[in-house]
């Protein structure tokens, strides 16, 4: 996924390589759901997430519906 | 994840992390004591297991995610260090995983702009308004985590 710089950015880039849009939001947005998904990633007692830890991290920022579902 | 398998991957981690470099998996064999044969087996269970990701066919890491061992659009500076991310996610990936502020390097991908984001206390307190677009679906996510 890539920052973008407007709507109207994305429209563009999206006609030009021929891609159905799929879901946008604010880089403050992803910056919530970066802290939440890679906080304890170089912590020595790091253990992998289940896919349903995943998906309640997503749940917890809203990121819900069927492009959301991990599994 | 057995155990073994996760002390090969603390140990690649807090390499990369250390001096920025990853680990052939003899250099992690003879680091950890294992032999050669074994640690290239965990590293392609754990790139089964999405704890980090091998060029095709190899045991030669590319991803240790959210870092990349390879050069990308996503520079980022972080805890006095420049690192290259996968993506726009993992570029802020990498501040919150060392705990620390830092900058975000990267361009429009429709213009080529530069774009650049700076995190202080967690927070972006420049870029917080550009967009981030995920074209494919979570569940294809691993499908080709390169284009992801």
């Amino acid at each position: 996924m890539v920052f973008l710089r407007s709507e109207e950015h994305l429209g563009r880039w999206l006609d030009r390589n021929g891609w159905e849009p799929g879901a946008t939001m604010s880089a403050a947005t992803l910056n919530e759901l970066a802290r939440l998904w890679w906080w304890t990633r170089v912590e020595p007692d790091w253990r992998p997430r289940t896919p349903s830890e995943s998906q309640a991290i997503l749940g917890e920022l809203g990121l819900t519906g069927d492009f959301w579902r991990l599994t | 994840m057995d155990e073994v398998d996760l002390r090969i991957r603390n140990h690649l981690y807090g390499s990369f992390v250390a001096d920025g470099r990853t680990r052939t998996a003899a250099e992690t064999a003879a680091a950890l004591g294992l032999g050669e044969e074994e640690v290239a087996d965990a590293y392609r269970r754990l790139h089964d297991g999405h704890a980090l990701v091998l060029h095709p066919g190899t045991t030669e890491i590319r991803m240790l995610n959210p870092f990349s061992a390879v050069e990308t659009p996503h520079r980022v500076e972080a805890d006095g260090r420049s690192w290259f991310a996968n993506c726009a996610w993992d570029a802020l990936g990498i501040p919150a995983a060392l705990h620390t502020d830092g900058s975000v390097s990267s361009a429009c991908p429709d213009c080529g702009e530069p774009l650049e984001l700076e995190l202080r206390d967690g927070e972006l307190v420049h870029g917080a308004d550009l967009l981030v677009h995920f074209v494919v679906p979570a569940r294809q996510w691993w499908d080709d985590i390169a284009f992801t």
